[in-house]
């Protein structure tokens, strides 16, 4: 119990919910891009701003919760068709580019969330052992 | 985020056979029986790709569903003295484009180093999850 608060008290349970999202859409684009050339499929993504809008909300909703009595885990967008790309002959939209730069800029930010995720963790361990790294 | 791996190298495999395929046609461009006498020039083939799904035995991303024969014809020119000429003097030639297999095989290729792209970001992406371990 009191660890759970502790941990609540800070971002992690944003950034883990984040880190969630990320691999998440990851796994995603990565059936995108490998089913680039497949006629007919039906392309599929999680939008990054209806992600960070739920997740506003329930950041605002824990200001005026107890500590530790809000749960992020179930912060997450349905998966949806992605708009843009080319439309293809199969009626399919379609672009390599946009995918990667997707792709790119989704595995960007997972990383810069899991080192935030890390000082978090460094942090706490500081305060529980009382010795710096 | 092991599974996005696999999907990567569903990809890859699926792009190697495409590419084997294409070999395959460009090096028969010039064959006229296609297997055995009286059999007709040889056909093109082309790799049909089907999705992936989770539930599916081969796992998801993205499998070989068919390599389909093309059935068009191919050109037909004149010229009585060819070994493979019909009685009334025409050769049939392989339905076997050349700048349509180049295009082909560029466009496997591209889509190979994409899948082999994200597969390294998905190796870094590991990685760093890893460091928080450390």
């Amino acid at each position: 119990m009191f660890l759970e608060r502790l941990f609540n008290q800070t971002n992690a349970p944003e950034l883990e919910q984040m880190v969630k999202f990320t691999e998440a859409r990851h796994t995603l684009l990565a059936d995108n891009i490998v089913n680039i050339d497949t006629p007919g499929y039906q392309a599929k993504d999680l939008s990054l701003g209806g992600f960070q809008e739920m997740l506003g909300e329930r950041m605002d909703q824990r200001d005026s919760n107890t500590p530790g009595a809000t749960d992020f885990s179930d912060v997450m967008p349905k998966a949806t068709d992605p708009n843009g790309g080319v439309l293809f002959h199969d009626g399919q939209k379609r672009s390599l580019e946009q995918l990667m730069s997707d792709f790119s800029k989704n595995a960007l930010m997972h990383n810069t969330v899991i080192e935030m995720l890390r000082q978090q963790y460094m942090m706490l361990d500081m305060a529980i052992t009382e010795k710096p790294e | 985020m092991f599974d996005t791996l696999d999907i990567g190298a569903s990809g890859l495999t699926a792009q190697r056979a495409r590419m084997d395929t294409i070999a395959g046609n460009v090096a028969n461009i010039d064959t006229f029986q296609s297997n055995g006498p009286g059999t007709g020039p040889y056909q093109r083939r082309f790799v049909v790709l089907n999705q992936g799904t989770s539930d599916d035995p081969d796992g998801p991303g993205v499998h070989v569903q068919t390599i389909n024969v093309d059935k068009s014809e191919g050109r037909k020119e004149y010229n009585p003295s060819h070994p493979f000429a019909s009685p009334d003097g025409y050769v049939r030639y392989p339905n076997v484009d050349l700048s349509m297999e180049t295009v082909n095989m560029m466009e496997a290729s591209r889509a190979y180093d994409a899948d082999v792209s994200m597969m390294e970001t998905t190796k870094s992406m590991i990685t760093s999850s890893l460091r928080i371990l450390a």
